[in-house]
C-alpha cells in the first residue's frame, strides 16, 4: 500500500467532542484538530439517547479495523453519560465481537485547558499496536 | 414548546472524517480531510458523519470496485440498514428546522454525489489496466439509498455535493474550490426555500 496515506490509528470520539461548545472558547483542547494533528481518523459516536442500530453498525466497524492491523482509542468527556461514549452499550458489542475493549482516554473540562490538551497529544502520540503486529499489517 | 435556533449541519461521508476507511492505495490524508472539516466548521457547520457502507460489507481488505459491481441486491439491502441506522438523527436535525447538507465523496461507487464511477466488464481476476473505469454523473449506491430511505420519511431532499477525492487524479485546490463555492452559495441563498439538491 505504498501509495497510500492512510495512518492506521482511529479513534471513537463523542458526538459532543464534535459539535460541542465553539473550539476557540471552550475550556477544552479542539479534539478534531489533536486528531488532525497526530494523523487519527475519526469514528463520531452520536449524542445521548437511544441509537441501538447505529452503535451495532459502529461496533461492526470498529471489529474490521481491530482485526486487522488498525490501533483504535477512545475520547470520552468527563462529566458525560458513559464518558459521552455509549460505554454500557458498546462495550458489550465490541466484546461479541471478538475486540479487546479500545484504550481509553478521558479529557477533563474542570481542568486546565492547557494541560488537557498536552495530556490529550502525549496520549494519542504514544499509542500504537506493538511494531510486530505493525509489520504484519502494514505493507 | 422550546424553542431551537436552527443550526447548519453537515453530513458528510465516513472517509472524510477517517481516511482508514478507504479501498486499499485510495487514503490521500492520514485521518481526517482536514481541509473539508476547516470549511465546514469555520462556516459554522456541525459535522454529522454517516456510516461507510463499503468497509462494514466488503471489509478493509476489499477490492476496488465500481458502481455495477455494487449494485447487487444485498448491497442495496446493506445500504437501507446503514441508512435506517443514521435516518432518524437526520430526522431529528430537519423536524427541528436545522439546515441540513450531504458532503458525500465524487466519484466513488458508494458515495458519489455528483460522480459515480462505472465499468460494466469488471468483474473476475482483479487485474484491470489502469484508468479503465468511466466516471459518470450519476449517485453511488450508498448515496442513492440514503436518500430513498429519506424520501420515505416524508423529508426534502438535500442540497449536496462530493468532495472530489475518486475522480481518477485527485485535485485538492479544485476541491476545495469546488466546495467553498456550494457552500457559499449557501449561504447567499439562506432564507430562499427553493434552493434544490445539486443534480447529479
Amino acid at each position: 500500500m505504498s501509495d497510500d496515506a492512510r495512518g492506521w490509528r482511529i479513534a471513537l470520539v463523542p458526538d459532543t467532542l464534535i459539535n460541542g461548545a465553539d473550539p476557540a472558547s471552550a475550556s477544552l483542547p479542539d479534539v478534531l484538530d489533536a486528531l488532525e494533528v497526530s494523523g487519527y481518523g475519526v469514528l463520531q459516536l452520536p449524542p445521548p439517547g437511544e441509537h441501538r442500530l447505529l452503535l451495532a453498525v459502529i461496533a461492526d466497524q470498529v471489529a474490521e479495523y481491530a482485526h486487522h492491523g488498525y490501533a483504535v482509542v477512545a475520547i470520552g468527556m468527563h462529566g458525560e453519560v458513559g464518558d459521552g461514549l455509549h460505554w454500557r452499550r458498546l462495550a458489550p458489542l465490541l466484546r461479541h465481537r471478538g475486540v479487546a475493549l479500545p484504550p481509553r482516554h478521558i479529557l477533563r473540562p474542570d481542568k486546565d485547558a492547557a494541560a488537557e490538551r498536552q495530556r490529550l497529544a502525549a496520549f494519542l502520540t504514544g499509542y500504537d499496536l506493538p511494531p510486530e503486529e505493525q509489520r504484519r499489517w502494514r505493507v | 414548546m422550546e424553542q431551537h435556533a436552527p443550526r447548519k449541519v453537515a453530513l458528510i461521508a465516513n472517509c472524510l472524517l477517517n481516511q482508514n476507511a478507504k479501498v486499499c492505495q485510495g487514503a490521500h490524508y492520514r485521518g481526517v480531510v482536514s481541509p473539508v472539516v476547516e470549511a465546514l466548521r469555520t462556516r459554522g457547520y456541525l459535522l454529522q458523519q454517516l456510516p461507510c457502507p463499503e468497509l462494514a460489507f466488503a471489509g478493509v481488505r476489499r477490492w476496488w470496485a465500481v458502481y455495477e459491481q455494487y449494485d447487487t441486491p444485498a448491497y442495496r439491502d446493506h445500504c437501507r440498514r446503514l441508512a435506517q441506522a443514521i435516518a432518524p438523527q437526520i430526522e431529528e436535525y430537519l423536524r427541528r428546522g436545522d439546515e441540513v447538507i450531504l458532503i458525500g465523496l465524487d466519484g466513488s461507487p458508494s458515495t458519489g454525489v455528483r460522480f459515480t464511477s462505472s465499468q460494466p466488464e469488471w468483474g473476475g481476476r482483479p487485474n484491470r489496466p489502469e484508468d479503465d473505469w468511466e466516471i459518470v454523473p450519476r449517485r453511488g449506491i450508498w448515496i442513492e439509498e440514503l436518500e430513498a430511505e429519506l424520501a420515505r420519511r416524508g423529508l426534502p431532499p438535500l442540497p449536496a455535493t462530493g468532495w472530489a477525492l475518486d475522480m481518477g487524479r485527485f485535485d485538492e485546490a479544485g476541491s476545495r474550490r469546488d466546495l467553498e463555492e456550494f457552500l457559499d452559495s449557501r449561504d447567499s441563498a439562506a432564507g430562499s426555500p427553493d434552493e434544490d439538491a445539486a443534480a447529479p
